[in-house]
């Protein structure tokens, strides 16, 4: 009996991977999933017969299905405002022709292509119905590949070659691994009802002008198919509550609160007590938000809590050492020269590890076994005691990096970059929260200021990679306090967000908490929107810049809201 | 207000309020923001003159196969919600302004309550309403200003006045479900496993049900509930030469007791199956100038976009200064009281028809979307033009609204279309006299024959990709030739009769004009309806809201039209052959 591990290529690292799953389906009697095979057999019928007949003959082809199972609840002050659902299955089809050096993926101008189109194909397994289409995806993929290597191959020739570039595809095992699909397990009339109950909680708040709690609870199977012999079908579940609010301060200012909660088991999503405590705060913090100052452009030393610290990173740092990043002459290519040089303080440490699937106490949504291209998740050390040691790699080889390490990553109908997945910084510099507030205010004294900042959450950020454009990014955080130098108690401040540029902003971490905290999102790139983590102690910066947030000028709603008393 | 009450017999209720079996939390939550919403005004600056609140709550059910596997299964659950805010008076308002539909939108974070909670809908409508108002404040502002800015300003009004309607319809609890549909679209898409040459089939079947309330501070109260089912059959092939062909064929029916027998489920998907083998093999046709026989569906199919789009008069809004907004114009503009068809043919649009030939037809609406209840109107008569498609936004020239609004449009405006168009000729022929005709047309001319168009692809099937192919093809014609679609199925009619199938046409240079030469037509009549929506060529599937249409025609013979090649560059056809189909079980 051979149980979920069906085709061992490394049987050891298999089954390491296997523990670290909670609670893997063995497929029922060690047979491949019927889909994976009928996927598996076409496309061997193909590019058996491509590779004799067609002119350039494809070197490789993959076939990727995403079948994707999900139910959506929203509601607002006990009421369901949106609920759905759907069961789709998406074909991602890959065909290179040229060879690994030189194929139709090779980046023109900066532009790589987009062929793949995330093609539905039937969520029954039918035989018939589901290899007609794959079929026609083929010959799609296959018409548009030959067509691009020969534009490639014209250009070649009167383009200067700027630097000797790297190979357009690595070569890598292939892997076989096979697991039964989760059931979603979801009982959405309980959670509709769980919903319901917990939206009541914002009624606490009249100033609130909207508030809602939503839950997405989602069911990922992942199947693929290489010429190269990779057969693999992974799966994982994912849900996540978000609980978010709206108010409306006097001068026109929009304020935003919200938090999200995870869990790879439907089950394991926080408790009610939690969620409500959660709400309770949010609600709070925005009542006293509406009546908080705003803040004034500023320099200054600052802290940035786990999750915001993680967002940090994910921005100034994480994107900037995607693979691609590295290759593409419209990029700013911040570090492609840095390796075995500093590029932090020498107490930090940034690992990438997609095989982790928890950090102080909650689930990472970064957390997969394989990435997109079928290449083994692995724990990757990126940056020791402030020395760069790797890039996160696809396929898509970089000077000094042939290989890739499992960093190849996409949402269907978009083709496979390097992108992140769990980013988690380690600190030997870590001091107790209390002592690092302790030392803010020290900085904040030793630099002559009255106050400096807490940046306490986080919603997101983004960055800027690309040459034509500003080398910066941005952390849009949610609630920020001032902290008073002369012993007043902290004070809640509206309408900030964190900006920089990379390379300024490292030199200035000063320590770091002894508390690893966790931002869990989704992060939108070339290749789409894939979900990942960010786990990171609290840091303390000596210098931090922080600018006005764009305002509305539209006032607060004329009526009283009709709950209000007197409204009617 | 007795006209439309007269003709809302049943539930039409007048001035006094329509009695109701139990109170709707949905309608009670819409009245009272919009009572409380009358108070609402910004400082010194104007109040609104009219607040409408609109509400549709739809429900559906999707499921789609191919040879025989699902491909989806969706059971769609939504509310859309709509507030509209004048502000100004009925003469100068703040629509009809190019920028209008920039201000005043709902913000993106509020969400519908989809149960019927009063509070909840309230605290939505307390919010949109708040936008709205601002928005529209907003909008006059810059209208005035850009107003000012005009040399010459032609003061039409910029908003009917329309007797408030009441109905209330009943509505059960129960929206469409899936009932052996899953099944039947598996079976019938198995059907296409005969037909190893077709690449690519699909059997969608999918039903709506819309629940619209519409309540208006000029008094409006109305709820009415509307169904509407439909199944496409489409079939994918590649002829020898790469050229990609297809048939499509969309079955749309009101109510579920007006579903067609399985038999004709089965006979239509085997026809659009043999259609499409057939199309793969028939030879490519050549560029023709000539007589052309629009025949069966194809007839209503034309008649549906070159009259559909030109009985609505469009209003060009008010613009900023040097920019003139996209408005493409009625080819029937002006045009009042001049002949646009032979004069032996007859257009009316009557939306209160219920049915035709014992067939229960789609155009039927009790009110538009605006809330005004549509009457019979003669639109070409003894081929004059004689009235337009009307809404409330008033047009030059015209008095009032006739119940036409049927689809969303532009500048704070909806847009009119046609419901149930009744086409009709009095001097006519059989059908056999008018191939007759045709063949004659051919020998006088002493071509080597006369083409046969028995369908268009319309709505469009091909995407938003070949539409937009399609866009460009037409606007590169110098001589200024309009979207239209492409026909699906075109022979060739031969000196001696026969008739030969041919692939890859489309029209050119198409436009209303030509119908004044409509040389003759039959003495049958055919019914084509379909689901219109705000895309060109009613795009299949482009989503957002539908207007249930049918148009009724005779086959007509037309003297002269173009169709030409294709100019689109075919794909080589695939080196590897399609995977073999087992047979069908």
């Amino acid at each position: 009996m051979r149980g979920a591990i069906l085709l061992l290529v490394e049987a050891r690292v298999a089954a390491l991977l296997l523990a670290s799953l909670v609670a893997p389906r063995l497929s029922a009697g060690g047979s491949e999933p019927l889909l994976l095979k009928i996927l598996a057999e076409e496309l061997e019928r193909n590019f058996s017969i491509l590779s004799q007949k067609a002119d350039p003959a494809p070197y490789f082809i993959s076939c990727a299905i995403t079948d994707t199972q999900y139910e959506l609840i929203s509601a607002s002050r006990g009421v369901l405002q949106a609920r759905s659902g759907r069961r789709t299955r998406l074909l991602d089809v890959s065909v290179r022709v040229g060879s690994p050096e030189l194929d139709n993926y090779h980046p023109v101008d900066g532009q790589t292509p987009l062929v793949t189109s995330a093609r539905p194909l039937p969520i029954e397994d039918e035989p018939d119905a589901i290899r007609r289409v794959i079929w026609l995806e083929i010959d799609r993929a296959w018409r548009a590949a030959a067509e691009r290597l020969i534009q490639i191959r014209t250009r070649k020739q009167v383009l200067v070659a700027p630097e000797q570039l790297p190979a357009d595809f690595s070569r890598e095992e292939p892997v076989r691994w096979a697991e039964e699909a989760p059931p979603l397990d979801f009982p959405a009339e309980s959670w509709a009802a769980r919903l319901r109950r917990l939206s009541r909680e914002f009624a606490a708040f009249p100033e609130l002008v909207s508030s809602q709690v939503s839950v997405v609870a989602q069911r990922e199977m992942k199947y693929l198919a290489t010429s190269e012999g990779t057969r693999l079908a992974h799966g994982r579940r994912l849900t996540r509550l978000e609980i978010a609010a709206r108010a409306k301060a006097d001068d026109g200012m929009d304020l935003a609160n919200s938090e999200t909660f995870e869990a790879l088991d439907a089950s394991a999503v926080a408790d009610d007590d939690r969620i409500r405590r959660a709400i309770l705060r949010l609600g709070e913090e925005l009542t006293r938000m509406r009546q908080a100052p705003v803040i004034e452009p500023y320099v200054g030393p600052a802290i940035l809590s786990g999750p915001a610290a993680g967002v940090f990173f994910h921005e100034i740092f994480g994107h900037r050492i995607e693979g691609h990043r590295q290759r593409l002459t419209t990029e700013g290519q911040t570090f492609a020269k840095s390796i075995g040089t500093k590029v932090l303080p020498e107490f930090l440490s940034v690992v990438f590890d997609p095989t982790q699937r928890r950090a102080a106490d909650t689930d990472l949504m970064g957390f997969y076994l394989f990435d997109d291209e079928g290449v083994r998740a692995r724990r990757l050390t990126v940056v020791e005691n402030g020395i760069m040691k790797a890039f996160l790699m696809s396929r898509s080889p970089v000077p000094g990096f042939a290989n890739s390490n499992g960093h190849g990553r996409r949402q269907p109908g978009r083709e496979v970059v390097a992108r992140q997945s769990n980013l988690i910084v380690e600190s030997a510099r870590q001091v107790p929260e209390a002592e690092l507030r302790r030392l803010l205010i020290e900085e904040i004294r030793r630099q002559g200021r009255p106050y400096g900042y807490y940046f306490e959450r986080a919603t997101g950020g983004y960055t800027l990679t690309e040459r034509r454009t500003i080398q910066a990014w941005k952390v849009i955080p949610l609630v920020v306090w001032r902290v008073y130098a002369d012993g007043r108690p902290d004070e809640l401040v509206r309408g900030a967000d964190m900006v920089g540029t990379p390379l300024a902003s490292f030199a200035k971490i000063v320590a770091t908490g002894d508390r690893p905290g966790v931002f869990n999102g989704y992060c939108g790139a070339e290749s789409g929107s894939v979900p990942v983590s960010a786990v990171s102690p609290a840091l303390l910066v000596s210098e931090l810049e922080i600018q006005k947030q764009p305002a509305s000028e539209e006032r607060p709603p004329i009526l009283p809201a009709p709950w209000q008393p007197g409204a009617r | 207000m007795r006209a439309a009450c007269l003709l809302l017999g049943l539930w039409a209720a007048g001035a006094a309020p329509a009695p109701e079996s139990r109170p709707d939390p949905v309608l009670a939550a819409l009245e009272a923001e919009l009572e409380r919403s009358r108070g609402i005004r910004l400082a010194e600056l104007e109040p609104p003159y009219f607040i409408q609140y609109t509400l549709e709550d739809v429900s559906g059910y999707s499921v789609t196969a191919t040879l025989g596997a699902l491909i989806r299964e969706d059971r769609p659950r939504f509310r859309v919600a709509g507030v509209e805010v004048r502000v100004g008076s009925y003469e100068f308002d703040n629509t009809n302004y190019a920028l209008a539909d920039l201000f005043g939108r709902a913000p993106a974070a509020l969400g519908v309550p989809i149960e019927d909670d009063e509070p909840a809908l309230r605290a939505y409508f307390w919010l949109a309403t708040d936008a709205a108002y601002k928005g529209a404040l907003e909008s006059m502002a810059r209208k005035r200003a850009a107003v000012k800015h005009l040399g010459v300003f032609k003061a039409t009004p910029d908003f009917w006045k329309a007797e408030p309607v009441t109905l209330l319809e009943p509505v059960s609890d129960r929206g469409p479900e899936a009932t052996g549909w899953p099944e039947r679209v598996r079976e019938l898409s198995s059907l296409f496993r005969d037909y190893p040459q077709i690449d690519f089939s699909q059997v969608d079947y999918g039903a709506n049900r819309t629940v619209s309330y519409l309540v208006n501070s000029e008094g409006a109260r109305i709820r009415y509930v509307d169904w509407v089912h439909w199944l496409q059959l489409r079939a994918e092939a590649q002829a020898p030469d790469g050229m990609p062909v297809r048939d499509v064929r969309t079955l749309v029916w009101p109510q579920s007791e007006d579903a067609p027998a399985p038999a004709e489920f089965r006979e239509a998907t085997l026809e659009v199956a043999r259609m499409a083998d057939a199309l793969r093999r028939a030879p490519q046709a050549e560029n023709y100038v000539g007589p052309v026989l629009v025949e069966g569906i194809a007839a209503p199919q034309l008649l549906a976009q070159l009259l559909g789009r030109n009985l609505a008069v469009v209003r060009r809004p008010v613009g900023e200064p040097g920019r003139t907004p996209p408005v493409e114009p009625s080819e029937f503009e002006g045009r009042l009281g001049t002949r646009v068809l032979p004069e032996w043919m007859d257009v009316v649009d009557d939306p209160t028809q219920t049915e035709w030939r014992g067939r229960r037809l789609l155009g039927f609406y009790r009110v538009d979307m605006e809330g005004v209840a549509p009457k019979p109107l003669v639109l070409i008569e003894r081929g004059i033009l004689r009235a337009f498609l009307l809404t409330r936004q008033p047009v030059e020239g015209q008095t009032g609204s006739n119940g036409r609004a049927r689809l969303p449009g532009p500048f704070g405006a909806r847009s009119a279309a046609i419901s149930n168009l009744f086409v009709s000729a009095s001097t006519t022929l059989s059908p056999a006299a008018l191939r007759e005709r045709l063949l004659e047309m051919v020998r006088a001319r002493s071509k080597p024959y006369g083409l046969i168009i028995r369908k268009l692809d319309f709505p469009a099937s091909g995407g938003l990709r070949e539409l937009r192919r399609l866009a460009l093809g037409a606007s590169g014609r110098a001589s200024g030739g309009r979207l239209v679609s492409r026909p699906l199925l075109v022979w060739r009619l031969r000196p001696d009769g026969s008739e030969e199938l041919v692939r890859g046409l489309e029209f050119r240079n198409l436009s209303a004009r030509l119908l004044r030469d409509i040389v003759a037509a039959s003495d049958e009549s055919h019914l084509f309806e379909y689901l219109a929506n705000t895309a060109p060529l009613s795009l299949a599937g482009a989503g957002g809201y539908v207007a249930g249409t049918s148009v009724i025609a005779p086959s007509l013979l037309f003297e002269e039209l173009e169709l030409e090649r294709s100019e689109e560059q075919f794909p080589r056809p695939p080196v590897v052959p399609a995977p073999p189909l087992a047979a069908r079980r």
